[in-house]
């Protein structure tokens, strides 16, 4: 599969990790785009109905959990990953999506070819890791 | 019938006697130099020694040495200002453990002018040890919410370093169409460019960005551990099975076996006769149990003792709550060490040797993972002792 077709959305109130992920998710030849707040995530989800949305949990309006829900709801045949500075162990309403204990990144991811990996499963699978 | 006045005198004493011989608290008067003249009964109920022997001794002999001072400049002092004084203080049981004890004492002057310190004394060990508890866990949750928010702040910052040197070492990559279109762009050879960077050594430097970064991840990671809880499968086992394979784990340990010479060390087992199951998250209190054992071992290799080192595991029941221990015979350690050795980052080793967060790890599993008791006793020049308390499951 050409990685271009494949479209991210990346949810993240720090800039440093919206750079540098999407500087690396670019490379790869996927199709990037990145929000700072659910809010803003959720605006853009059902224009861009991403193959792939990973998103932080710490977020400055609605947190993670909450704006993958609401996501979901807007674009179900995106696969949402969970990227957390904390341990997490998924809510009832995000296993009940279909999320598993494998959509929960812990930063900072030490190499970034796993999350290259994730993305080229979920997009091969159809849906959620 | 009218009462006469030496009846008064005596029924008065009687009455005072009788309060004093049933009293809980231990009364007692010491004369000027601190020797006994008397004992109520309640020191052989508390202390174990039969007062009579006790009279005639001076404080000294039975109180702890570092408290002695103190208790004499009170005693001076009120005699001085012929006030009460207060003091606490450490005593010796009969069984030879310590106990904390406050008295407070009035100077008397008697009929044919001697002056003595009449005093009243209770035991305040319990008390102590509960506001040591109380203190002790206040901190530790102060210190696990310090943790975590440290943790959180610190994974982007660690993120953005680790990820950009892995960006670095691929925005020179000849691999990606991008970078050959860039530097043709700006009319430079990407080989020549990588030739370079690797001649001045730049590509070592980014992995050493990266390692660095690595290293400092896995201590955020070990502080969340301590602030929270993975999950982990809950199964119920032995004790003595437990202590078993972790001390199988020590033997084939890469620094216990070049840095502690951990096989030179006496392994002696006391278990329970009976095996002793708890339900506990197996690797998880493994881990504990390598982290203590660890310790006694690093204390024992660290120590000058001129003794045969060893290690003294022992299970068992307690109070309705499974017990294990792990006793060296290291050198023991100062009471201000003891109370912080939980804390994370407190280590009484040289940089570099311990992150100081192996027992604080271990103290977060113990009581939020498994509602159990960690505590350590210590004596300096003996060695020391780590208890852990889990409730019991019952029987497989």
């Amino acid at each position: 599969m050409d990685n271009a077709i494949i479209r991210v959305l990346l949810v993240d109130d720090d800039e440093m990790i919206r750079d540098c992920v999407s500087a690396y998710l670019e490379d790869e030849g996927f199709c990037v785009h990145s929000a700072a707040s659910g809010e803003e995530a959720l605006e853009l989800i059902t224009s861009l109905r991403p193959v792939v949305c990973i998103s932080d949990m710490r977020l400055p309006g609605i947190l993670g959990d909450e704006f993958i829900i609401k996501a979901h709801a807007l674009s179900p045949a995106t696969g949402y990953l969970l990227h957390t500075g904390m341990l997490y162990s998924l809510s009832d309403e995000l296993r009940d999506i279909g999320m598993t204990s494998d959509a929960v990144l812990l930063k900072p991811i030490h190499d970034l070819s796993k999350l290259v990996n994730k993305i080229k499963h979920i997009a091969v699978a159809g849906r959620s890791v | 019938m009218p009462i006469k006045p030496g009846e008064i005198f005596f029924k008065s004493e009687s009455r005072y006697r009788m309060l004093v011989e049933n009293s809980c608290d231990i009364i007692f008067s010491l004369d000027t130099d601190g020797n006994f003249t008397y004992i109520s009964p309640a020191w052989e109920k508390i202390l174990g020694h039969v007062p009579s022997e006790v009279v005639g001794h001076n404080f000294r002999d039975y109180m702890h040495p570092d408290d002695q001072k103190g208790c004499a400049e009170t005693i001076a002092n009120a005699v001085r200002t012929g006030k009460m004084g207060e003091f606490t203080y450490r005593i010796r049981h009969v069984d030879g453990s310590w106990r904390w004890h406050t008295f407070r004492g009035t100077p008397h002057v008697d009929e044919n002018g001697v002056l003595s310190i009449i005093g009243v004394a209770h035991d305040v060990t319990e008390r102590l040890r509960i506001e040591e508890m109380m203190a002790h866990t206040e901190k530790m949750i102060m210190v696990s919410g310090m943790a975590a928010g440290m943790a959180h702040e610190i994974n982007n910052p660690l993120g953005a370093i680790l990820q950009h040197a892995q960006n670095i070492e691929r925005r020179v990559s000849a691999d990606i169409p991008a970078n050959q279109k860039a530097a043709a762009e700006v009319g430079v050879s990407l080989d020549l460019v990588r030739g370079y960077l690797e001649k001045r050594g730049v590509f070592a430097f980014i992995g050493h960005i990266r390692t660095a970064g690595i290293r400092a991840s896995e201590i955020i990671s070990q502080m969340l551990y301590f602030s929270s809880r993975g999950e982990s499968g809950v199964v119920n086992v032995d004790l003595t099975a437990i202590l078993e394979r972790v001390v199988g784990y020590a033997a084939t340990d890469y620094d216990m076996k070049k840095k502690y010479a951990f096989r030179s060390i006496e392994v002696v087992r006391e278990y329970a006769a009976e095996p002793v199951f708890v339900d506990i998250a197996l690797q998880e209190m493994e881990q504990v149990l390598l982290n203590i054992l660890k310790n006694a071992a690093q204390a024992i290799a660290a120590s000058e003792m001129h003794r045969e080192p060893r290690i003294t595991l022992r299970t068992g029941l307690s109070n309705d709550m499974a017990q294990l221990e792990i006793e060296d015979n290291g050198p023991g350690m100062d009471e201000a060490t003891r109370l912080r050795i939980f804390e994370p980052f407190f280590t009484t080793k040289e940089v570099g040797v311990g992150t100081g967060l192996g027992l604080s790890v271990a103290y977060a599993i113990v009581t939020k993972g498994h509602h159990g008791q960690i505590e350590v006793q210590s004596r300096q020049g003996e060695g020391s002792c780590f208890v852990v308390k889990l409730p019991v499951q019952g029987r497989a």
